[in-house]
């Protein structure tokens, strides 16, 4: 049996060289994208100076369809994000205060990891998370009674 | 004071294919003229191609091609290597591996891999011509893996599922999206590994998810435009024809399996699809779905045009051992008489009448059978099977089975079918649990043996069922295997080893270390008059079910095409 972590223990989980060498992956913030009247959700991401995370470190989309992505780099050095996206992954190079765009197409429901792959900066804490969520069409719905879920 | 940083501009993210050196970026448009006359006169019209996904409808997966043959096969040697890997955390990220079927239409290869890639290769040397990528949610749940089986080709489309339950159309000159359907509930535990189907107008297609109690069913789509044609369900609902072999009260028919995750076979002249359906659910308590459990575990003999179920055979009623049967029912001619050749994970060879679903013959093929007993009339008797709650039962063969997906195949020339075998037992060990929508129902706890196991590759005459030859190995067979005019037969192991066989007396006559797992499905082609053979290679998946002593095996994916030298 495992004793209880300590604030500091936490803490030192989303940071780096602190519990660990980095940050540990799927922690932190949570943003939601907004959507448009173009039908088009909307959010941008940051990348703090020194911190070596994506912030917000998990982005939800409501639903499936269409993410104008802003990445903004705050940090001075130089990373790059490979992003998730129907019909080929999005690759952008972020040098030192740098910003770009992504636009991305992803189903929902579900998960999916992005990340910068230069270096190690992925396991680092620069991996992302963007989380969809919603239903699948009616159509694709099973025939039957509803089902308990967990 | 603080200023206000300035940014560099760095543009808008580009999509990552533009990155490969060595990627073309357009096909030639050698699919436009693939149709459903094509496909139904494939291996007599145009043996040089494998434009559907045995290589005929009859599931075969035999070609006349025969400039390789049992006197130079000796000479085979790599002609071009297509490899393949991953960036970044995907889905079944420590399970995925290649199980495709190569297509190939006039010189341009299609081919998938996993985690929703697609990839149109020139046939001749390898090189990549365009590329396609679905993003698949890293949470889908898979019981199996992170695969997928293969594509289709028609009228300028190539169509492939997606983990997440889609099926999709693609430019097969450019590899852009053209239509997608969601055809699945992932909430529900759903997915799709199949590898589509044309027949006629239509895509093919069924659904995965057979350990999380869903409700099996296959889907038709119009190819041209995506518009969903019909769906039929593989458990009958409450007063259906079948619903009597479920519980009457309760929701097991609800969750009861029976999915169809390998592509069925089709017999144009008596217009019937015959669907391989998968295990009840859950898998190994029979005691929550007392009766037969119809349609798990047999041959659907389904109406292309209406969907509607005309006929069935069951291999394993009351399935509790994970017996699915969506292994492939091959059809052959036989004394006259349209017959299905079936090799079933419950260890026996079944040969049917095609044209009603009836037996003529149930023969084992693998030599430890202990779950139970099939007698020559068809009658099941069940022997050893986890009844009692919290109780270690062993049995052979194991979930997996004593034929796994992986396909066999039947020469007309000899007249044999050829199986690759997997002599595996497990241990299971009941335990009952409540169902939840996107949980594994498997209701037991089930170790595969990791020692005294084995595997062969057995050729087998139908008109007896007696065993010809047999090929001893050291491991359990796991990949589909392929025979040709040349009067070979091509087999892959767990061990990376690549081997051929002359089809009438079983002698090794050639081998090659591919470096990685065979599970996959090869198939042959001529380009500018040279045979070839394609084989991709990669281990993963169920390795855990199938061959677990194989889970540490080398897991490098590549697509292999050998060929004499020039």
């Amino acid at each position: 049996m495992a004793a209880t972590a300590d604030k500091t223990v936490i803490e030192g989980l989303i940071k780096q060289n602190g519990t660990t060498i980095g940050a540990v992956l799927g922690r932190g913030s949570v943003g939601v994208a907004e959507e448009g009247p173009d039908g088009k959700m909307h959010a941008t991401v940051r990348i703090p100076m020194d911190e070596l995370i994506f912030e917000p470190r998990v982005l939800v989309m409501p639903h499936g369809g269409d993410l104008e992505l802003e990445i903004i780099n705050d940090d001075n050095n130089s990373h790059c994000a490979v992003l998730p996206n129907n019909g080929d992954a999005k690759f952008i190079w972020l040098v030192n205060f740098s910003k770009g765009t992504a636009s991305l197409n992803l189903d929902g429901p579900g998960y999916y990891w992005y990340g910068s792959r230069t270096g190690n900066d992925e396991g680092g804490g620069l991996t992302g998370t963007i989380v969809v969520g919603g239903e699948v069409p009616d159509e694709a719905k099973l025939d039957r009674p509803p089902q308990p879920r967990p | 004071m603080a200023t206000e940083t300035e940014y560099v501009d760095a543009g808008a993210a580009v999509d990552f294919r533009i990155l490969s050196p060595g990627l073309a970026g357009s096909a030639p448009p050698v699919a436009k003229g693939v149709n459903y006359d094509r496909i139904l006169n494939a291996r007599d019209a145009e043996p040089h191609n494998w434009i559907t996904y045995y290589g005929a409808y009859n599931g075969q997966r035999y070609s006349s091609l025969d400039q390789i043959n049992t006197s130079n096969v000796k000479g085979l040697t790599p002609a071009w290597v297509f490899q393949c890997g991953s960036v970044g955390m995907h889905s079944g990220a420590s399970t995925y591996s290649l199980e495709a079927s190569p297509l190939v239409v006039d010189g341009i290869m299609y081919v998938t891999g996993f985690d929703g890639w697609i990839w149109a290769l020139d046939a001749k040397t390898g090189q990549e011509l365009w590329r396609y990528h679905r993003a698949s949610p890293y949470d889908v749940r898979l019981c199996c893996g992170n695969v997928n089986r293969g594509c289709a080709v028609a009228h300028g489309l190539v169509f492939m599922t997606t983990l997440n339950a889609h099926v999709i159309a693609l430019d097969a000159t450019t590899g852009q999206l053209v239509w997608d359907q969601t055809y699945g509930d992932v909430r529900a535990g759903e997915s799709a590994t199949v590898a589509p189907l044309i027949v006629k107008d239509m895509v093919i297609v069924g659904s995965s998810g057979g350990e999380f109690g869903v409700r099996g069913h296959a889907d038709a789509f119009k190819l041209e435009t995506g518009e969903r044609v019909w769906r039929c369900y593989m458990i009958p609902a409450p007063g259906e024809p079948g619903s009597e072999t479920w519980p009457a009260d309760g929701e097991a028919w609800a969750r009861g399996g029976a999915n169809c995750w390998t592509t069925p076979t089709f017999d144009p002249d008596l217009n019937l699809l015959y669907f391989n359906t998968g295990n009840p659910c859950p898998d190994f308590d029979g005691g929550v779905r007392e009766g037969d459990n119809l349609f798990t575990n047999c041959v659907v003999a389904v109406d292309p045009d209406s969907g509607q179920i005309k006929g069935h055979y069951q291999y394993t009623p009351h399935d509790v051992w994970d017996y699915d049967s969506t292994m492939e029912n091959i059809l052959f001619e036989m004394d006259g008489r349209k017959c299905s050749g079936h090799f079933d994970k419950n260890g026996y060879f079944f040969v049917l009448d095609r044209t009603d679903c009836s037996l003529i013959r149930v023969v084992p093929f693998v030599d430890r059978i202990t779950w139970g007993e099939i007698d020559a009339s068809g009658k099941v008797t069940p022997r050893v099977f986890p009844d009692e709650e919290g109780v270690p039962v062993h049995f052979w063969p194991g979930p997996a089975g004593a034929k796994e997906w992986t396909h066999a195949c039947y020469s007309p020339k000899t007249g044999l079918f050829y199986c690759p075998v997997q002599d595996v037992g497990a241990t299971a060990t009941r335990r009952r649990r409540e169902f939840k929508e996107s949980i594994p129902y498997w209701g037991a706890g089930v170790a595969v043996d990791t020692e005294d196991v084995s595997g062969y590759l057995s050729a087998i005459d139908p008109a007896t069922g007696q065993e010809r030859w047999r090929f001893r190995n050291q491991f359990p067979m796991t990949a589909s295997v392929l025979a040709t005019g040349g009067d070979l037969v091509f087999a892959g192991d767990p061990a990376g080893i690549y081997r051929a066989f002359n089809a009438s007396s079983g002698d090794l006559l050639w081998d090659f270390n591919c470096g990685s797992g065979h599970h996959s499905s090869p198939s042959t082609y001529t380009v500018d008059g040279r045979q070839y053979i394609a084989c991709p290679v990669g281990y993963g998946a169920w390795t855990e079910g199938f061959f677990p002593g194989a889970l540490a095996a080398p897991g490098g994916s590549a697509i292999y095409a050998f060929a004499l030298p020039e």
